[in-house]
């Protein structure tokens, strides 16, 4: 089992502290967040499928928690995605919804349920279009692709944790002409997001997406929070860089056993 | 894992195997069934309260084993074992959620069973009509052979097996795997086709990074001061560049998932699953 090291022991509890903070804070003023321009495409993609009156596609990723329990970026991406149903209640938009994690489908009906009907339009949910297809990575590609083909979705959501099958359906939404918004917290599928998508959040956006939307006042002071603990983070990366630089020099005993602090 | 399980501290969670078998799978199914009914008789904003305290004990047990200080605790597979007074539960805590993992399993089959019994029964197209009628062949005959796989391994159910599973299934994993390749190339070109600056860095990048991988542009630059090498470059870019940018955003990230787990575990979301707050 791991277990914390002195640095985690004092840094965790520290950015916890922080970000809680910050969201109590936020309860009581507004705070200020900058402008994500792939999430302003949201309403846009929106627009789209209810002018060609085809539906949308939203996944919430490809990743499972083998050893149990339901992984944060797939809860995440449901938080986004109940923002994309909210904002196409109105138009009455059809959304297709395809569950990759078994874990995540009962968890995934309610939350559209709940979408709908904060939006006062119950009667849209269909619980034929909130999906669970299989826990296969490629056979929830070809599932997916299959579903894009044959309903030729007029918008396409990627949000949430993605392997190769990335491309797959990154590329199946640009053959059938879908505008596609992708948002991974996996690193090495980004390039290829941003080489086959219209519009991609990145990074930590994929965590301020769903404050930028909704404007809740818990999501808005857990972004503010994790800025100031990234901010401590740089800080510390910067004094680290400069103590490794002296320590390299020799003679420096002290530096070294304080960055083995933070090893 | 057997030897893992063999130091479960709780003696309910032990293996069993025969009768006792049959009937820790009946009982903990009766008392599965049981659990569900009763929650579902549960009020709405009750309910929410009851999967607040679940998931806050839940999440209190990891942080604290985590947390708590630690000291040698051998293990017959491991001497160097570390850990504190929770660390024994952490085993059991972990073979509950793989049965919360296998009840889902369930309803995810009992919602394929639904959407496609649909279309079997009230077919709109022809199409999703053969298309479901597939889907039940295929769940049939792997769910069947599977089982009689594991139950009874002669000849016959491992040929069978092998042809469903090695033959049909992950070959047709590797086909779907395959067709990346043509959709990489189809993406690369729209990516890299010089219309604007940054098309044109990306292509460029790209460029000095493929030249760097094989040996012709190795072999092209190999007269070339050791710093100004296509290789030395192509691993400047991977190694400095790429690796400085991927690093940012794993910090922001990490600090993301922290977040959002203080919000689950905490209760802080004041709706249900991402609810508008009021």
């Amino acid at each position: 089992m791991e277990h914390a090291t002195p640095a985690a022991q004092v840094l965790l509890p520290l950015f916890s502290i922080i970000i809680v903070a910050m969201i109590l804070t936020a309860r009581r003023r507004n705070l200020y967040i900058r402008r994500i321009h792939g999430l302003n495409a949201i309403d846009e993609a929106v627009g789209r499928a209810t002018e060609m009156g085809r539906p949308m596609l939203c996944t919430t990723g490809a990743s499972v928690n083998t050893q149990g329990g339901i992984e944060i970026v797939p809860l995440q991406a449901l938080s986004i995605v109940s923002y994309i149903l909210r904002a196409s209640a109105p138009f009455s938009n059809r959304a297709i919804i395809p569950v990759y994690d078994p874990q995540m489908l009962a968890v995934t009906q309610e939350a559209v349920q709940n979408a709908y009907l904060a939006a006062g339009k119950p009667e849209l949910y269909n619980p034929d279009d909130v999906r669970f297809l299989t826990n296969r990575q490629f056979a929830y590609a070809a599932a997916v692709s299959g579903i894009m083909h044959r309903e030729k979705v007029a918008a396409s959501f990627l949000f949430g944790y993605f392997y190769a099958e990335a491309m797959i359906f990154a590329e199946t939404g640009q053959q059938v002409g879908a505008i596609q918004i992708a948002g991974t917290t996996a690193t090495t599928q980004i390039p290829f997001f941003i080489a086959a998508c219209d519009y991609v959040i990145i990074g930590d956006e994929f965590y301020a997406a769903s404050a930028y939307l909704s404007r809740e006042p818990t999501q808005l002071g857990s972004i503010v929070g994790q800025d100031i603990c990234k901010a401590i983070l740089l800080g510390i990366a910067v004094i680290g860089t400069l103590l490794v630089s002296i320590g390299n020099l020799g003679g420096y005993t002290w530096v070294d056993t304080f960055v083995k602090l933070f090893k | 894992m057997g030897v893992v399980l063999q130091q479960n501290p709780i003696p309910f969670l032990k293996p069993v195997l025969g009768n006792g078998l049959l009937l820790y799978l009946f009982g903990s199914l009766v008392a599965m069934v049981m659990l569900i009914a009763i929650l579902q008789t549960v009020p709405k904003q009750f309910r929410r309260r009851i999967i607040l305290l679940t998931t806050f004990i839940g999440g209190l047990f990891y942080a604290l084993e985590f947390f708590l200080p630690v000291s040698s605790m051998p293990t017959p597979a491991n001497a160097n074992n570390k850990g504190n007074f929770l660390t024994p539960y952490v085993v059991p805590f972990g073979v509950i959620t793989q049965i919360v993992v296998g009840w889902t399993i369930g309803l995810g089959i009992i919602n394929l069973t639904m959407v496609h019994g649909k279309r079997l029964l009230k077919p709109k197209q022809q199409e999703a009509f053969w298309n479901s009628a597939a889907f039940f062949i295929c769940m049939f005959l792997m769910t069947w052979f599977g089982i009689a796989y594991e139950l009874q391994k002669n000849a016959f159910n491992d040929s069978i097996y092998k042809i469903l599973f090695v033959g049909a299934l992950q070959s047709l994993d590797a086909t779907m795997f395959s067709i990346i390749a043509f959709y990489i190339v189809s993406a690369a070109y729209r990516a890299f086709r010089v219309r604007t600056l940054e098309a044109s860095l990306l292509l460029a990048t790209a460029f000095i990074v493929m030249l760097g991988q094989i040996a012709l542009g190795q072999w092209l630059t190999q007269t070339f001061p050791s710093a100004l090498r296509v290789e030395t470059i192509r691993g400047w870019i991977l190694d400095v560049a790429n690796a400085a940018a991927t690093r940012a955003i794993a910090f922001g990230l990490g600090i993301g998932s922290l977040a959002v787990a203080l919000r689950i575990w905490l209760g802080l979301e004041r709706g249900s699953y991402f609810d508008k707050e009021s």
